[in-house]
């Protein structure tokens, strides 16, 4: 969690203590207990009061990354904290490959208040961003326009709020001064019973003062201004979210676009889940393969109701496809929403199982990271990354094997990770994401998996480089554990 | 001096005292939402669990009815349609106990009239409880 680091000031700007008469032995005991005291008191206040989990919930001032698969084309839109409202709202669009379709077009609404102010962002590289009216804290709706495609990003402009406890430092501070000049002005402390007075409130001031100073890393800071209200007390987590998974058409045509559609209701009161963290820079990454593994879409849906997640792909390849898609409420934890659909057409002439193919073919027929993409590696005869090494070469179910990818240039971070392997096995019934393990050094990615059960799994690596998401697909061959039963 | 050491610890005692009781409070909640058809500006005059009297003020269309219900993710909870009644014209009142306890709760207000339907959310915070949580 971010802290404010203006919190930290009232330490730095802290003067030189008055002078004060001698201390008392009494008063000496009851310096030596401060310390006893302001450690109860502080073990109450975070007992009594915790922080709620922030985990994958964007904090104030940190940006807000969200990728999206739209109009045919891999993109992360970036949200830039705010350090201040009334003020600029800076929104970028980084793109993975070139785009040369219009710019995206930006509505930025104020759920609270409905003031609305729109722009065009051009999708790089790197982003260049625009900058965006925001008038106040609290919930708004970004919509995304590209094509005739819309996406409706639901956020919070979160302003970070000074420390509650400022007030009472500088009050104290200002009532310590105040009485010892006051104090010193007015001839005070020839008389004892006015001198008595003038310290002890001195001291009562710095007291506060520096207790608070002091306990400042403990204390559980103010929500930023715009957070949604947080329960103290309650249960934590939400119930499982259930998505159904369609497309419309709903036979689609192979070669032809269509739409899949993930609705998503929850667990327990059947209504729309439209509460979705951004989890991995994404609201849903969602997984689409061929059942035979010879394509793959890596892809990120757009919201366009709330509940209802849509993406626009194109499969070429006829037969039955799985869909899997990553996702996590917030104040939950990750769940996998799974389906399939069948593509129409017919089916291409024999070509040898992907489980056969795959050492020997090192691309699939059909790989993407966007509808856009189903180009495969570059393969280049110089440059040609080798086939993924294995440690063990071997793997042994239910144990760590680490796996090393090549890449074919330099790897740019891509939904917020160097690299990364999603493992399916033959059948279906299982699916893996593992992320690399942040030594993307020297050309190579590294990921340690653990694959559950013996048997042959489909894996594809991907990772970001200069102007293309790269797909790397294989095959492992999981040996039983001796020691499993 | 055993004076100031008193008032000192009466000030941090009272410091103590105000963060935690001025925390959340009981006092009436405001929200404000706006829609494509509607804005609205919400009152909970009591934001306490079993009370909860809601009303629904019309800053912005033509609604000639709204029906609130709630929901509480965390707890996977969720409440009948309640249809507010319209003590006078763009002021709904629904008084049917939406919120059974403490927790955050998501208002969801159902608008329709000439513009059409929509359905608002917002947040609110209900404090105290007259039924044990998970009850």
């Amino acid at each position: 969690m971010r802290r404010d680091p203006a919190r930290a000031r009232p330490a730095r700007l802290l003067p030189a203590p008055p002078r004060v008469a001698r201390p008392s032995p009494r008063r000496v005991r009851a310096a030596r207990l401060l310390p006893v005291w302001a450690a109860c008191l502080a073990a109450v206040l975070v007992a009594a009061l915790p922080v709620p989990a922030e985990a994958h919930v964007v904090a104030a001032g940190a940006d807000l990354r969200v990728a999206q698969t739209i109009a045919g084309t891999e993109l992360t839109v970036v949200v830039e904290g705010v350090e201040r409202v009334p003020g600029e709202l800076r929104i970028g669009v980084v793109a993975y490959q070139p785009v040369t379709g219009p710019p995206v077009g930006l509505e930025l609404r104020s759920v609270a208040d409905g003031r609305t102010v729109t722009g065009t962002a051009h999708a790089g590289p790197e982003p260049r961003y625009t900058p965006l009216r925001v008038e106040r804290a609290g919930p708004h709706e970004l919509r995304l326009r590209a094509g005739d495609e819309v996406a409706v990003v639901p956020f919070r402009v979160l302003v970070e709020r000074a420390s509650a406890w400022e007030a009472l430092i500088y009050g104290g501070l200002f009532t310590a001064g105040l009485l010892v000049v006051g104090g010193l002005l007015t001839g005070a402390p020839s008389r004892p019973r006015a001198a008595m007075l003038l310290a002890g409130g001195a001291a009562a001031g710095l007291t506060v003062a520096v207790t608070f100073v002091v306990l400042d890393p403990w204390l559980p800071p103010r929500p930023p201004d715009g957070a949604a209200p947080t329960a103290e007390t309650g249960a934590r987590g939400r119930p499982f979210a259930q998505g159904r998974v369609a497309t419309v058409p709903a036979r689609p045509a192979a070669g032809e676009e269509f739409t899949l559609r993930i609705d998503l209701v929850d667990g327990s009161t059947g209504l729309p889940v439209d509460d979705l963290a951004v989890h991995h820079e994404a609201l849903a990454h969602l997984v689409v393969t061929s059942e035979d593994g010879r394509a793959f879409h890596h892809v990120h849906p757009l919201r366009t109701a709330p509940g209802r997640l849509e993406v626009r792909m194109r499969a070429q390849r006829p037969g039955r496809h799985l869909a899997y898609a990553e996702l996590e409420r917030q104040d939950s934890g990750g769940q996998l929403v799974t389906g399939e659909f069948t593509v129409g057409g017919e089916p291409s002439p024999a070509e040898p199982s992907p489980a056969e193919s795959a050492a020997t073919e090192p691309f699939p027929a059909e790989a993407s990271s966007a509808t856009a993409s189903a180009e495969p590696a570059p393969t280049g005869s110089a440059g040609r990354p080798g086939p993924p090494r294995m440690e063990p070469a071997v793997p042994v179910a239910g144990r760590p094997a680490t796996i090393e990818v090549e890449t074919s240039g330099a790897v740019r971070p891509w939904l917020g990770m160097a690299g990364h392997l999603i493992v399916r096995s033959r059948d279906g019934a299982f699916l893996g994401h593992v992320h690399e393990m942040g030594s993307a050094r020297g050309g190579r990615l590294r990921f340690t998996f653990g694959f559950p059960a013996a048997g042959r799994y489909l894996a594809w690596a991907q990772y970001a480089t200069g102007d293309r998401i790269v797909t790397v697909p294989f095959t492992v061959d999981v040996a039983a554990s001796e020691t499993t039963p | 001096m055993r004076r100031a050491l008193v008032a000192a610890v009466c000030l941090v005692v009272a410091a103590a005292a105000f963060f935690v009781l001025g925390r959340g409070g009981d006092g009436p909640l405001r929200l404000t939402v706006t829609g494509t058809h509607y804005a609205v500006t919400v009152l909970i005059g009591e934001p306490v669990a079993g009370k909860g009297a809601v009303e629904v003020v019309l800053d912005a269309g033509d609604a000639d009815t709204v029906v609130l219900s709630a929901v509480m993710p965390e707890m996977g909870h969720a409440t009948p349609e309640v249809v507010a009644r319209e003590p006078e014209p763009g002021r709904f009142l629904a008084e049917g106990g939406l919120f059974s306890m403490a927790g955050v709760w998501e208002l969801v207000i159902r608008l329709t009239g000439p513009p059409g339907e929509e359905v608002l959310t917002a947040k609110a915070l209900i404090t105290g409880s007259l039924a044990e949580p998970g009850t």
